[in-house]
């Protein structure tokens, strides 16, 4: 019998292989056992084969979190969580072959033999499967038993112990001395600056040295100082990827803060400069990777979703200079264009129409409902989360930026295979949202089928479109001209030769059970529908009420919506803490009441007099326009990331419904509440303008042309 | 690097340095790693080169690396060795990858907490030594072991074969000391990168300036195929009129004597034989190929696909994405069947109905495997792209279903043409296959450069050729007349 401890410090990326060599193992007399410093979720083994064990299972103790807090090595902190585990422990005492799997566990298994001289130490399945059948053939020669080779490993450990006690006190003493009251004087911030700027310094010192200073730095409330002791440091480093490596953990830190990194375009830059170089070398998967993390990080949350402004929407030229100048994100975006042109619509059978996504499918509803029914339409509809395969690939975004950069992948290889059978049927394709499935669409040549597209409002931030080859795209769908402007912005590729074309058209909607008759008392109730996302600033709402109340206590506010998601970033628990303190103190008077989520909107609309838009962004704002329908007055802000522009709110909807501040919002309010005729005038007014413009029986014929359904087709 | 010697002092250098020996017949040393029993596919190649050199009354002496090394890599096959012929002499040097280095207990901590980066910092070291990775600090020693050797034995020509490209400072070594002459035999050539197609480094970087210099000596530069032979006449055009198209071929041990008949009702068998060191892309391309075919095809629904050959190394041995792919398409009737080894190449040919060829690049690649696919007399499926030297050899093959490129879809259509060419294949057809190929045969096409590389002797050994063995030498192809090479060295070491 042949004691095998295999160690895995990832997820092992080929199982079958895995299980095929684990088979092997067995019939050559092996007792395995597995221990795998991640959680076994959906992994797993035949008992029969081996025994799994996670070092993830059970939290670690006091003693070897802070023993974890001050290691900064990955592979030594899975040595130090085996270790502190009993089941390994014993399990090294027996073990015969030590095989680590990764990387990643080669320096446990290297520990470990030193405290088992007698086992055999591989890395990999393949040397281990030769050590097992040597064994499991008598022809094995054993490794050093000899007792100056068990007291020299001893000695080892022993001095090594030591060495790590002595590093990790001068380390220690060092952190004390970036105490905040440190940073915060100029003296000590100079005298940092000066170190980590200091010529001389191996890239490795002067990256940790400068990490621990940068974050103590912005936690002390100097953010200038970090970014300055940052930016210094950063230019000594003569290693491309040590200076990469540097800046993007300090953002990734920051980003974990809560803020916006103060060295967010350096760090990008330094990523994309890494992406070239491997690119540059002719490899074009590790720059892929690199690539990806750069725009992981540019398109992060926290600056674009999580706060009430956005770098991107500010300055999308200057935000995305460092994207536009890298030579592999030009790669990533450069054209395939089709093979063929899309066909015109058949006449001698219905249109095959295909919907996509893989998002929300509320604004899809009264459209799909429309050519479900139509005669000549033949309607496929499909959601990948839904489909096991699709999800999978849906969840791959790293994958579509190796595909695109290396021209073939599996990964490809299996989005082809996905997509084609929809291909080959559809004369049409409809995707919504410009997110995961527009994106790996367009991996694959549509042949003749005509590729349309819809973006709403948040890909623009996002990092998605930049993965959309919209050279394969004929048409791209845009709910508003603000959000054209800002997606042509945002996207060259919207613009040449290959750009699709870009018609607006409204959300659909069914707006005809929206106007029902009020209550009275709705006239002084405010309402914002959906509170879910930070963009939509409630507290601005908030101000409003505070102006209105100031004057007629009378007036309050109904909050409708699932509320934010603190959970998500430490910037919307921020702004979740500051909501909470306006609600505090008006909650309890009845001034703000919280509904929470509702599926009777309508209904819930007959006890709002005034339907408010607060939020900073927004392409459309359905839940205003369903509002402006019920017949409450509408007020909507001007989008801040759009006011000013050629199109935005005022643009969108009549004058009379926008307003630049709360005090002007409050000024509408009461001029329109003024009296109860006054108020149910502007309602009705407001009511009939939403109608007439963007109820489903006014939109669905553009749905109609942009389908290219045929004209004898079309139902009134 | 050496510093620049004024000539004069450079010739009491050299008068000064030990004399070799020499032998009686002349000697040839062939700097060739990967020499058999490595289970590597230069090895053919190199197998044949030294036999050709003793079928020609030379005495040849081959310096490669130690036969440990090769367990790390793809291993050894000692049926190669079978096939050497016993005059050669085999030097071993003690070198191997330390990359590839799979004991544990090896290690260094360093290496053990970051074993990735250690490779990366060993290869910054390596190429301080000289320009290239993994093999760069060889030099030394490889220096050392053709000077040992060439004193002991006195070389009268030395024969390269790169990769590794380290060998060629090693050349330069002995060049620089003895002004040996030597022959480059760059198979796929340094500063091209084949697979990609472009260049692999700059003008005036330390690679060129060791490719240019030591190119520039060399009495001749074998090429595999005519596009690597062009790049170079190119990019030297002072070694145009030198630079030899010397092909791969195939041997004719490996050509299956008879030829199996398939049976449609049991199914057919694919078969792919070669390393398998592409892309997982390309692998997953040709499964996918086949996993539509299959459905498209009942007779391929009732197939196989029997994949053979090496794959990964040290670590990854039988362990990397390659095989995850492969274990996965084992419901799609493919089979991993590991490495053959040489001796039992041809009947493994013999019991196939048609090959699968997976090759990486373009029009700078051959390979050696199409060769021996060309000959086999059997149905060939490309699946490479379609500007790719390997189309140059099957062109006009009758049973070659074409290049598509790796369109998964096209690999489609090329595999249910190849069973379609299967089962409607004669013995006529198979035997104008066979006839296609057969000025592949590799002895052929070695034998006029080999032949002419033994003119490039020095004078003395020329002269203690025997009759017997000028009349062994085989028909000499069409020779070029010795470049005038300057006999003082231009200098020091290039980078």
């Amino acid at each position: 019998m042949t004691n095998v401890l295999i160690v895995a410090g990832d997820r092992p990326q080929q199982e079958s292989v895995l299980v095929e060599a684990l088979g092997r193992f067995r019939a050559q007399g092996a007792r395995v056992g597995i221990v795998c410093d991640f959680a076994l979720d959906g992994f797993t083994i035949d008992p029969a084969l081996a025994e799994l064990h996670s070092l993830r299972a059970t939290e670690p103790d006091a003693k070897l979190r802070r023993t974890l807090a001050r290691n900064q090595q990955p592979s030594r902190a899975v040595w130090l969580r085996a270790w502190h585990d009993g089941w390994v422990r014993q399990r090294v005492r027996t073990a015969d072959v030590l095989v680590a799997l990764d990387g990643l566990a080669v320096h446990t298994v290297w520990e470990m033999a030193q405290r088992q001289p007698r086992a055999d130490a591989c890395h990999g399945l393949g040397p281990a499967g030769k050590v097992i059948r040597a064994r499991h053939e008598g022809t094995h020669r054993p490794a050093r038993t000899g007792l100056g080779d068990v007291v020299s490993a001893r000695a080892g450990i022993l001095a090594r112990g030591a060495r790590r006690s002595a590093v990790t006190g001068v380390k220690e003493s060092l952190e004390a001395t970036m105490a905040p009251a440190v940073l915060r004087s100029r003296a000590g911030a100079r005298l940092w600056r000066t170190v980590v700027a200091a010529p001389g310094l191996p890239d490795r010192v002067r990256g940790g040295l400068t990490y621990r200073l940068h974050v103590r730095a912005v936690r002390a409330d100097r953010p200038g100082q970090a970014a300055s002791a940052s930016k210094a440091a950063s230019a000594r480093m003569a290693d491309k990827r040590a200076r990469a490596e540097l800046l993007m953990r300090e953002a990734t830190e920051e980003l974990a803060m809560g803020r916006v990194p103060v060295c967010l375009r350096e760090a990008v830059t330094a990523e994309l400069a890494v992406a070239d170089d491997w690119l540059g070398r002719k490899n074009p998967r590790k720059a892929a990777q690199s690539l990806y993390k750069a725009m992981r990080l540019l398109f992060h949350r926290v600056p674009h979703f999580d706060q009430l402004t956005s770098p991107l929407a500010g300055d999308p030229a200057g935000f995305l200079a460092p994207l536009r100048g890298s030579r592999a994100a030009q790669a990533l975006a450069a054209p395939r264009g089709r093979e063929k042109p899309a066909a015109t619509p058949p006449a001698d059978r219905p249109l095959r129409l295909l919907i996509a996504t893989n998002g929300n499918d509320h604004f899809l509803t009264d459209i799909r409902a429309r050519y479900a029914d139509l005669p000549g339409v033949e309607l496929r509809y499909v959601h990948l989360t839904q489909d096991p395969v699709g999800d999978t690939l849906i969840r791959n975004a790293g994958a579509i930026v190796e595909h695109r950069l290396t021209g073939a992948t599996e990964f490809g290889n299996r989005v082809e295979e996905w997509f084609r059978p929809h291909l080959d049927w559809a004369d049409t394709v409809f995707v919504d949202w410009t997110v995961a499935t527009a994106a790996l669409l367009t991996l694959v040549d549509p042949g003749d089928t005509r590729v349309i597209m819809r973006l709403h409002s948040f890909e623009a931030l996002s990092f998605w479109p930049h993965l959309i080859d919209f050279s394969r795209v004929d048409e791209l769908l845009l709910v508003s001209e603000h959000l054209r402007d800002l997606a042509v912005e945002v996207l060259p590729a919207l613009q040449g030769e290959q750009a699709p074309a870009l018609p607006v058209i409204a959300n659909a909607m069914d707006l005809r059970p929206y106007p029902r008759p009020k209550d009275p008392a709705a006239r002084f109730t405010l309402g914002l529908i959906g509170t879910s996302a930070v963009a939509k600033d409630p507290r601005w709402a908030i101000e409003v009420l505070r102006e209105l109340r100031a004057v007629d206590p009378r007036y309050r506010l109904l909050l409708i919506g699932s509320g934010l998601d603190p959970a998500a970033s430490t910037s919307v628990r921020q702004y979740q803490d500051a909501l909470d303190a306006d609600l505090a103190e008006l909650e309890p008077s009845g001034a703000v009441v919280r509904v929470g989520h509702t599926s009777d909107v309508p209904g819930a609309l007959t006890g709002i007099g005034v339907i408010l838009s607060s939020s900073v962004r927004e392409s459309f704002h359905c839940a205003l326009v369903e509002g402006a329908a019920s017949g409450a007055v509408p007020v909507v802000r001007d989008w801040p990331f759009f006011a000013g522009r050629a199109h935005s709110a005022r643009t969108l909807f009549p004058a009379g419904w926008v307003v630049g501040t709360p005090q002007e919002a409050a000024a509408l309010i009461r001029t329109a509440t003024a009296t109860e005729e006054s108020w149910r005038a502007a309602g009705e007014a407001a009511s009939a303008y939403a109608l007439a413009t963007w109820d489903w029986s006014v939109t669905r014929h553009q749905f109609d042309e942009l389908f290219r359904i045929p004209a004898t087709e079309k139902v009134p | 690097m050496q510093k620049r010697l004024p000539s004069p002092l450079a010739r009491l250098a050299r008068a000064t340095r030990p004399r070799p020996r020499r032998g009686p017949r002349p000697h040839v040393i062939y700097l060739a790693i990967g020499f058999p029993p490595a289970a590597k596919s230069s090895a053919y190649r190199m197998r044949e080169t030294a036999n050709q050199f003793c079928a020609l009354g030379w005495d040849v002496t081959v310096i490669t690396i130690s036969e440990s090394a090769w367990e790390r890599e793809y291993g050894l096959d000692h049926t190669l060795s079978a096939g050497v012929d016993p005059r050669v002499k085999v030097v071993e040097v003690p070198l191997a990858r330390t990359d590839l280095e799979t004991d544990i207990r090896a290690f260094s901590e360093a290496r053990s907490l970051r074993p990735q980066h250690w490779i990366d910092q060993q290869r910054r070291e390596e190429l301080r030594i000289f320009p290239e990775p993994v093999f760069g600090g060889w030099r030394f020693a490889l220096e050392k072991a053709l000077l040992r050797v060439h004193r002991a034995h006195a070389a009268d020509l030395l024969m390269t074969t790169c990769a590794p490209y380290v060998n060629l400072a090693a050349t330069w070594k002995l060049w620089q000391e003895y002004r040996v002459p030597y022959v480059v035999d760059f198979r796929d050539g340094w500063s091209v990168d084949v697979i990609a197609g472009t260049t692999a480094f700059a003008e005036n970087t330390p690679a060129d300036r060791w490719e240019k210099r030591v190119l520039e000596q060399a009495r001749a530069v074998w090429a595999v195929n005519e596009p690597i032979a062009d790049f170079y006449r190119q990019r030297y055009p002072v070694i145009a009129d030198r630079v030899r198209v010397v092909r791969n071929g195939y041997d004719g041990d490996c050509v299956p004597a008879t030829t199996h008949r398939p049976d449609p009702e049991a199914g057919l068998t694919f078969g792919y034989l070669g390393s398998i060191n592409f892309a997982p892309a390309l692998l997953d391309s040709v499964l996918t190929g086949w996993r539509n075919a299959r459905r498209e095809e009942p007779l391929l629904a009732r197939s196989r696909f029997e994949v053979r050959g090496h794959i990964g190394a040290g670590a990854l041995r039988e362990a990397n994405a390659h095989m995850e792919l492969l274990r996965a398409a084992a419901a799609d009737g493919v089979e991993f069947g590991g490495p053959v080894p040489k001796a039992e190449v041809a009947a493994t040919y013999g019991r196939w109905d048609a090959l699968v060829l997976m090759l990486v690049g373009g029009r700078y690649v051959t390979s050696g495997k199409v060769y021996e696919y060309a000959a086999s007399g059997l149905p060939v499926l490309s699946a490479h792209e379609v500007d790719h030297d390997a189309a140059t050899v099957l062109a006009g093959h009758p049973l070659w279903t074409g290049a598509v490129g790796l369109d998964p879809k096209r690999l489609t259509a090329s595999f249910v043409e190849a069973a379609r060419l299967a089962v409607r294949a004669d013995d006529a057809d198979r035997a104008a296959a066979r006839e296609h190929a057969q000025r592949f045969a590799r002895g052929a096409q070695l034998a006029p450069a080999v032949a002419e590389a033994t003119r490039f002797a020095r004078p003395a050994a020329q002269a203690t050729l025997t009759p017997a063995a000028a009349q062994a030498s085989p028909a000499a192809g069409p020779t070029q007349p010795t470049p005038a090479v300057p006999t003082r060295p231009t200098g020091g070491n290039p980078s």
